[in-house]
């Protein structure tokens, strides 16, 4: 049988979306009250070694 | 660039910095082998099996109100960690930490769902933060004892008055040294003010095994304003299975199948039915004509809607699975 493709976009969400483990809109307060929050962080790696450029 | 003299001469010796690290690693190692800490150790993993708090004798001397073996437990820990600290400056206490400069969060142990964690808040840093205009409700149980400082709870419970609002109920408690708060995330959430300086607390929490989301709504309203993934797991599966479909792995179609229809949350059940889809008609279809006929599943509704709107786009389709639909 020849069966259509069904491209992503066109199927439909739930009423209430659903966001990632640990999102949350209003950061402003004490987030961290609840081990469940997620923040991402940013690090910064060394890349030089030392005795290197600087 | 301005390096600090010590800094400067650890890029070209490390031995100091991995001297003091040793001499961290080893206070804390010290600490978590005394007797005090392992009873809480193996008691988190019971805990973390799904036993009451009032059945695990040592965390529950220590969460209990004016608890003197809280206090113990973490002076022990405090006054060896900053002797520790104080001949190695530069070094780090060998435990997960977080700040943001007003919350301090130090995981003292862990076991699968369960963490336990000293926490700092600083009071005038608090001060200069924006009130929250929201509350969130996460599938999770706290304890939460307060070893030092003052401030006021304010506790607010959330009764679901439809699928989209709660009736947000909200009531204050003083705090100081000694008081214990112990509550359901799902049914009641707090919010701190009105610190005096430093508020420290050692906080216990307990992640549901269960799949209801985190809710946030709006605090003066009750209206929903977001929705989370009540576990990592989830997000994780799903962020696995975005990918696959992007890669138009189609092999995975069947695992995406399985996951649609197994035991997640509807979030992550549906997702996977439109990944699914996506990658695989035919698999995809089977599912989705499944969950539509199962009766008492939350998702049959909104599969059947779509059933019926990849049919009428679609009719070829009908054909497949008819006796399932």
């Amino acid at each position: 049988m020849n069966l259509p493709n069904i491209d992503l976009s066109s199927l439909p969400g739930l009423d209430t979306v659903t966001g990632m483990f640990g999102s949350m809109l209003d950061t402003s307060g004490d987030v961290w009250s609840d081990d469940t929050i997620i923040v991402l962080m940013t690090f910064l790696y060394d890349l030089i070694p030392p005795g290197g450029m600087l | 660039m301005i390096i600090h003299p010590e800094l400067r001469a650890l890029r070209g010796d490390d031995a100091p910095q991995r001297d003091a690290q040793t001499g961290l690693y080893r206070a804390v190692a010290a600490w978590k082998s005394k007797a005090e800490f392992q009873k809480v150790s193996a008691e988190l993993d019971l805990l973390n099996a799904g036993e009451d708090l009032a059945n695990c004798d040592a965390l529950s001397a220590i969460f209990t109100q004016n608890s003197a073996a809280a206090r113990e437990l973490c002076t022990t820990f405090v006054t060896q960690g900053a002797a520790a600290l104080g001949s190695a400056p530069l070094g780090h206490i060998p435990l997960r930490h977080s700040t943001d400069g007003c919350t301090s969060t130090l995981l003292l142990g862990r076991s699968g769902r369960v963490t336990l964690s000293l926490v700092a808040l600083d009071g005038i840093e608090m001060t200069r933060r924006p009130r929250p205009k929201n509350v969130s409700f996460g599938p999770n149980e706290t304890w939460e004892f307060f070893l030092a400082g003052t401030g006021v709870a304010e506790l607010v419970s959330c009764t679901p008055s439809g699928p989209r609002s709660a009736v947000l109920e909200r009531r204050e408690i003083p705090i100081r040294a000694g008081t214990l708060l112990a509550r359901h995330g799902q049914r009641e959430s707090r919010l701190l003010r009105d610190l005096g300086t430093t508020l420290v607390s050692l906080r216990l929490q307990r992640r549901s095994v269960h799949n209801e989301p985190t809710r946030e709504y709006d605090l003066s309203s009750g209206e929903l304003v977001h929705q989370a993934a009540g576990n990592p797991r989830d997000s994780r599966i799903e962020l696995m299975m975005a990918m696959l479909g992007r890669m138009r792995r189609s092999d995975a179609a069947p695992a995406m199948a399985g996951i649609a229809l197994g035991e997640g949350s509807t979030a992550l059940r549906w997702q996977a039915l439109r990944e699914c889809l996506a990658l695989d008609t035919l698999e995809g279809f089977q599912a989705l004509s499944r969950v539509a006929a199962a009766t008492g599943d939350p998702l049959a509704a909104p599969a059947g809607a779509l059933r019926a709107q990849l049919v009428e786009m679609h009719p070829q389709l009908q054909e497949l699975a008819p006796c399932l639909a």
